[in-house]
C-alpha cells in the first residue's frame, strides 16, 4: 500500500507555512504603545452602504482614525492606521473596522488572517510636538489621509476610552462561483494601561484620495475630538466571534 | 408613596406624516387618564435630534396641552436644558412662569444639561463647562421669578437689570429638580436643596445609596431657590397585564425597545473624554450585562428575553406590588414611569396597564390617590 503524510490536522500550526510560521499566536503584548485617535462626524450613508447588517448606525454617524505606533511587538516595531466607522451592537458601541494600514509585512499577514484589520502595505508617520499630533498614512506612495490633534493639553487617562473593534473575517472563495467559505465579525477587545493622554482638536484630510486606498469614502463632516495617549496594551484573542 | 408617568415622545420609523401626530396626541390621552386616576406627576423631557428615541424638542408645548386636558396632575419639566446654547436661562424662566400660570400652578421645574454629544455636539455646546453653566442657571433662574428687577453679570451669560415676565403662579416659585444618573449629582441635588429627579433606569439596590446620601446632605443644604424640594423620585418601565405571561412579552418589549432605540444616540461619555461625564450614561446596567452576558449580535433576546430586572414594574398587579415596595424601603418618594418606547405597546394596552395599576397597586402605596378615585367614581356615577 503506498505511503500516507503523517502531519495530523490537529499538529498544525496557527498559519502557514506549516514548516516555519512567520508570526506568533495571539496575545500579542504591545507595551509603549503612542496612539493617536480622531473622532469625527461623517454623512449619514457611510455607515447604511459599509456597515453589516447586524450593526446599527449611530447618531449622528461617526468615525474614529486610530494612528498607532508599537516600538515593541513580537515581530518587531510597526505602525497601524485603522478607519473605524462608529457602530452599534444591540445595546453596545463598537468601532467597525473599514480600512487599515501598517508598514510591516509580517504585522500585515497576522493583522489581516488573526483578527482580521483589513490592512494594505504602506507607510506611517508620525510627528509630535509640545500640543500637537499629526499621522500621515501612505500607501502606493500617495497621502492617503492626514489626521492631527491640535492645540492639546493634558486630561485625566481615566475619561479616555477605545471602543472594542469589530472586524470582518473574510476568507475568499477559491472555487469559481463559490460565496466565500467563511465570513463572520470578531470582536477585538484589547487592554489598554494609559500612561499620559492629551486631548484637543480634531483635523482630517485626504490629500490624495486612491482607488486602491479609497479612506476619503468616509467624508470628514465636524470635528469631535482628537486625543494622544502613552499606553501598555496588546492584540489580545478575539472575545467573541459573531455572524456577519 | 406617589406615582408619575414620564414621556419621551418616542416615534418609531418607518415615519409618515402623521407619525408625531399620533404619538404626541396617544401621549395626551394618557396623560388625561392619569390625571383622573389620581398619578401625581406627569414629566415630558427636552431632547434635540434623537430620532425615534425622542421627538420632545419643545416640551412646553406638550405640557401646556396636558395642562388644558388636566385638573390635578402636576407637571413637570423632566428636564428643561438651561444651558445658554440651548436655551438662555431667561427663556427658561419666561416659559416656565407661563407654564404655571396656564396650568394653574401646577408645574414642576426639572433642570439638566444634557448628556449626549448628539445634541452638545448639534448646539455647539462645550461638554467641559456644562456642569458650571446648569448651576449658574439654576441660581438664577428663581432670582427672575422672584425679584421685581433682575440683573445678573455671570461667566456664561449676562442680563441688565429687567423685569422678567411673567410670574409663576406657584408662590415663591415653582419646585426645583435636577436630573440625577450619578450618585455625584445626587449629592449636589443636596446641597442645593433641590428635587432628586432619577432618569437613568436602575435598581433599587443601585439607588439605595444615592438616596442615603441625598438625605444626609441636604439637611445641610445651602438652597438656590427660597425653599428646600426635597424629594426623589425614581424611574422605571411600567406595564401591567392580567397574566404574567402577557405582562413580560409586552413589558420585555418595552424595555428591549427602549434600550435599543437609546443605544444608537452618542453618549458624551462614550465619544469625548472629558471628567465632565464619566458614568457611561443612562443604558450603563443594560450594556453592563449584555458584555458580561453574549455576544452583542447573537440571536435570541430581541424580542427583550432576559432584559426584565429587578425593580421594574413589569407583571401583573401582585408582582408589580412586590417591585415597588423594593422602592419605598429604600425611601423614595415617588416611582415614575415610562409607558412606552417606539409605540412598541399599543394605545389601549398602555391605558389599560395604567388602569390595573390604578386599581389594584396605587391603593396599596397612596391611599390619597385611592380616595380621590372613588370620590371621583362617586361623581360620576351620581352623574
Amino acid at each position: 500500500m503506498p505511503d500516507y503524510g503523517q502531519l495530523a490536522a490537529e499538529q498544525l500550526p496557527h498559519t502557514v507555512p506549516v514548516t516555519a510560521p512567520p508570526y506568533p499566536p495571539p496575545p500579542w503584548p504591545l507595551p509603549g504603545a503612542r496612539l493617536l485617535k480622531v473622532t469625527y462626524e461623517t454623512e449619514k450613508e457611510v455607515p447604511l452602504r459599509w456597515l453589516p447588517p447586524s450593526l446599527g448606525r449611530p447618531i449622528p454617524p461617526y468615525a474614529h482614525i486610530v494612528v498607532a505606533s508599537f516600538p515593541e511587538t513580537p515581530v518587531g516595531p510597526f505602525s497601524l492606521a485603522v478607519q473605524t466607522i462608529g457602530c452599534r451592537a444591540r445595546f453596545l458601541v463598537r468601532a467597525y473596522s473599514l480600512q487599515a494600514v501598517t508598514d510591516s509585512p509580517v504585522a500585515l499577514m497576522a493583522l489581516r488572517e488573526v483578527w482580521g484589520f483589513p490592512c494594505l502595505l504602506g507607510r506611517i508617520a508620525i510627528a509630535e510636538e509640545e500640543e500637537e499630533v499629526e499621522a500621515q498614512v501612505e500607501v502606493g506612495g500617495r497621502t492617503v489621509c492626514v489626521a492631527a490633534l491640535r492645540a492639546g493639553a493634558p486630561i485625566d487617562v481615566e475619561v479616555v476610552r477605545f471602543d472594542p473593534y469589530l472586524n470582518l473575517r473574510l476568507l475568499p472563495p477559491v472555487q469559481e462561483g463559490q460565496p466565500p467559505p467563511h465570513i463572520s465579525l470578531a470582536q477585538i477587545d484589547p487592554h489598554y494601561q494609559f500612561h499620559r493622554a492629551l486631548r484637543g482638536r480634531a483635523e482630517v484630510r485626504f490629500p490624495k484620495p486612491s482607488e486602491g486606498a479609497p479612506w476619503h469614502l468616509v467624508p470628514f463632516l465636524a470635528p469631535v475630538v482628537a486625543v494622544w495617549t502613552e499606553a501598555d496594551t496588546e492584540l489580545p484573542f478575539a472575545r467573541f466571534v459573531m455572524p456577519y | 408613596m406617589k406615582f408619575g408617568i414620564f414621556f419621551e415622545l418616542s416615534v418609531p420609523k418607518p415615519w409618515h406624516e402623521r407619525s408625531e401626530h399620533q404619538v404626541y396626541f396617544n401621549a395626551l390621552e394618557q396623560v388625561e387618564l392619569a390625571d383622573r386616576l389620581g398619578f401625581d406627576q406627569a414629566w415630558a423631557v427636552e431632547h434635540h435630534f434623537l430620532e425615534e428615541y425622542s421627538h420632545c424638542s419643545a416640551p412646553e408645548v406638550f405640557l401646556a396641552a396636558a395642562a388644558m386636558r388636566t385638573q390635578r396632575i402636576r407637571l413637570g419639566h423632566g428636564v428643561m436644558l438651561v444651558l445658554p446654547p440651548f436655551n438662555h436661562p431667561v427663556r427658561c424662566a419666561e416659559r416656565a412662569a407661563a407654564l404655571d400660570i396656564i396650568s394653574n400652578g401646577r408645574l414642576e421645574f426639572g433642570t439638566g444639561r444634557s448628556a449626549t454629544w448628539t445634541e452638545l455636539g448639534g448646539f455647539n455646546c462645550d461638554p467641559d463647562l456644562t456642569k458650571e453653566m446648569w448651576d449658574e442657571a439654576l441660581r438664577a433662574i428663581p432670582k427672575m421669578w422672584t425679584q421685581e428687577i433682575f440683573s445678573w453679570q455671570g461667566r456664561f451669560f449676562s442680563v441688565p437689570p429687567r423685569c422678567i415676565i411673567p410670574k409663576p403662579l406657584q408662590k415663591p416659585h415653582p419646585p426645583l429638580w435636577v436630573a440625577v444618573t450619578s450618585p455625584e449629582t445626587a449629592i449636589q441635588a443636596a446641597e442645593r436643596g433641590i428635587g432628586c429627579l432619577g432618569v437613568s433606569v436602575g435598581t433599587p439596590s443601585e439607588y439605595e445609596e444615592r438616596v442615603k446620601a441625598y438625605r444626609r446632605i441636604i439637611r445641610e443644604c445651602e438652597p438656590v431657590g427660597e425653599f428646600v424640594n426635597e424629594q426623589v423620585n425614581g424611574v422605571t418601565f411600567l406595564y401591567v397585564d392580567e397574566t404574567e405571561e402577557e405582562a413580560r412579552l409586552w413589558g420585555s418589549k418595552l424595555v428591549y425597545t427602549f434600550g435599543l432605540l437609546a443605544a444608537h444616540f452618542t453618549g458624551v461619555s462614550s465619544i469625548y473624554p472629558t471628567p465632565a461625564y464619566k458614568v457611561p450614561g443612562l443604558l450603563f446596567a443594560l450594556r453592563r450585562e449584555q458584555e458580561q452576558r453574549s455576544a452583542p449580535t447573537a440571536a435570541g433576546g430581541g424580542d427583550g428575553a432576559g432584559v426584565i430586572r429587578e425593580g421594574m414594574a413589569i407583571g401583573t398587579p401582585e408582582t408589580v406590588i412586590k417591585q415597588i415596595k423594593l422602592w419605598e424601603e429604600i425611601g423614595v418618594d415617588r416611582m415614575v414611569f415610562l409607558l412606552n418606547a417606539g409605540e412598541v405597546i399599543p394605545q389601549e394596552k398602555v391605558l389599560r396597564s395604567l388602569q390595573l395599576f390604578a386599581e389594584h397597586v396605587m391603593p396599596k402605596f397612596d391611599p390619597e390617590a385611592a380616595r380621590a378615585q372613588a370620590s371621583d367614581a362617586r361623581a360620576k356615577a351620581g352623574r
